[in-house]
């Protein structure tokens, strides 16, 4: 007779716990978002650095490094979306990748420490963002996987919760080793 | 990594030294054993007919000199085990890089050894032997035997039985790590214990470990359970790459291996079925491949380096 309360018991506080794992579970992905957005910001704030300290050694990267200062101010500016960010930054993370190309035409500027600095730390943010892009999709796929399969489902479709679309890998994350082919190009 | 290492004159003329001195106290074992054995018999033997005194006399004299004989060549078995890791250890870890250096007094400390969080369990006996340091370009590392046990303890009729139980025999490997970070991220074999701890955290709040990273290598995922406090510096640590280099490394293991990533460094602990580095006792010294299963063991450690690509420093960390 105990046995029918004790089971009753259980399964009210396992569906307490799936409740509360969703609703986790859509606030990781929240967090995971902002995570990606810290470290954006964190590379963006590289640029104005980088882009001086190559002023004062190359006379034919105009070009490049306008063009890497308007993509920042783009992706600083207001009202700019995620996705546009995380476009922008790709777009900005090719043009430093040239530019670190062009490098090799300048000794002074290789052998410089500030630039060396620079360049370690930017090999890192990118690293960085990758893991960072790497948590969210996890923490999608998990609140995904929760939302679809029952029985959270239940509950899932209770709170209105949608599956939401992971990011799509960069060309960065699917190599892997691009930061040492950086160095090395 | 040559085979034939003994065949440097230098390692043949000391193991040609030692080899005489192994001789003596393995003879010098089997006297002090027989000797015991031949008085325990005569007890025996004195006893069944009736000359039980007599039997303790004669029998105790001479189980006091085997016990004598034992105790003396005790300290020379320790010299010669010394020389042979010194000498023999010693020049073949310079034959592989000159950096390397044994000190086999000297280990991985019981504090270290729990500061590494490589296992849950923390030991009730512990024992540390035969450090071994290097230097591989910028990548510092050394590593130990390691012997970690915890107990049980079982009420029989005859009273309270303790059993021992491993948590690491083998060898722990510890590496400065190529990356900054800060929290801790720790590797850990997947038993039954670990996946449904990491079952519960992904399905029920408030249940399980909430620290489990899932992480995109499958086939890591089959061998692996992964804890981090931070779950961007775990996958900033664990990129697709070194996931792939440390299940290489695991399969190159007969038992799974235990990681962590803790204050700049990369811990390592590797089961092993045997005591490595120690000197035959009753075999001789001077077959080729005496050293074989040691070199083997030596130059897999010195390789963790280059396997796991603890040298590339692209990063700020110098």
């Amino acid at each position: 007779m105990i046995i029918v309360p004790i089971i009753v018991i259980a399964f009210v506080i396992i569906g307490i716990g799936m409740y509360n794992s969703l609703i986790g579970k859509k606030n990781q992905v929240t967090n995971a978002f902002s995570a990606i957005d810290v470290m954006l910001k964190k590379r963006f704030d590289l640029i104005p650095n980088l882009v001086e300290v190559v002023k004062q050694y190359t006379q034919y990267e105009g070009d490049t490094l306008t063009k890497i200062t308007e993509l920042r101010g783009k992706a600083m500016g207001a009202n700019v979306s995620e996705a546009d960010k995380l476009a922008l930054d790709q777009q900005m993370g090719a043009a430093v990748k040239g530019l670190m190309v062009s490098v090799e035409n300048y000794p002074d500027l290789k052998a410089n420490t500030n630039f060396l600095n620079l360049q370690s730390t930017w090999t890192e943010s990118e690293e960085q963002i990758a893991a960072a892009r790497r948590n969210y999709n996890a923490t999608v796929t998990t609140y995904n996987n929760a939302v679809m399969m029952f029985p959270s489902s239940i509950f899932a479709s209770m709170l209105g919760y949608q599956t939401m679309s992971v990011l799509e890998s960069t060309a960065e994350e699917r190599q892997n080793v691009n930061a040492k082919d950086l160095f090395n190009s | 990594m040559p085979t034939n290492f003994t065949i440097n004159p230098a390692v043949e003329a000391i193991l040609v030294e030692l080899e005489v001195q192994r001789k003596h106290i393995s003879s010098t074992n089997i006297k002090g054993w027989g000797a015991i054995l031949v008085g325990v018999i005569s007890i025996f033997v004195a006893a069944s007919f009736g000359g039980l005194i007599i039997g303790l006399i004669t029998g105790g004299a001479i189980i006091i000199y085997g016990i004598v004989v034992l105790n003396k060549i005790a300290k020379e078995a320790a010299i010669y085990k010394r020389r042979f890791k010194n000498d023999v250890i010693g020049a073949a870890l310079r034959n592989i890089d000159p950096n390397l250096t044994i000190n086999p007094n000297d280990g991985i400390s019981e504090t270290e050894f729990r500061f590494s969080q490589l296992f849950p369990t923390t030991p009730d006996r512990y024992f540390t032997e035969d450090l071994i340091t290097g230097k591989i370009d910028k990548t510092s590392f050394y590593f130990a035997e390691v012997h970690a046990e915890y107990k049980t303890e079982t009420q029989t009729k005859n009273g309270k039985q303790t059993h021992w139980h491993d948590i690491l025999k083998g060898i722990i490997f510890v590496g400065d790590f190529n990356k900054h970070f800060n929290g801790i991220t720790i590797i850990r074999p997947k038993d039954f214990g670990a996946s449904l701890g990491a079952w519960f955290a992904k399905n029920v709040y408030s249940f399980g470990d909430k620290n489990v990273v899932e992480l995109e290598n499958d086939e890591f995922n089959k061998n692996f359970v992964v804890y981090s406090n931070d779950q961007i510096e775990a996958r900033y640590i664990l990129t697709p790459a070194l996931m792939e280099r440390i299940g290489v490394l695991n399969q190159r293991c007969s038992n799974t291996i235990s990681l962590s990533f803790i204050n700049a460094n990369m811990y390592i602990a590797f089961p092993l079925a045997k005591n490595y580095f120690e000197p035959p006792i009753y075999k001789t010294l001077l077959k080729p491949n005496l050293l074989d299963e040691d070199l083997s063991v030596l130059s897999f450690m010195h390789d963790i380096v280059h396997e796991l690509d603890l040298n590339t420093r692209i990063w700020t960390k110098a």
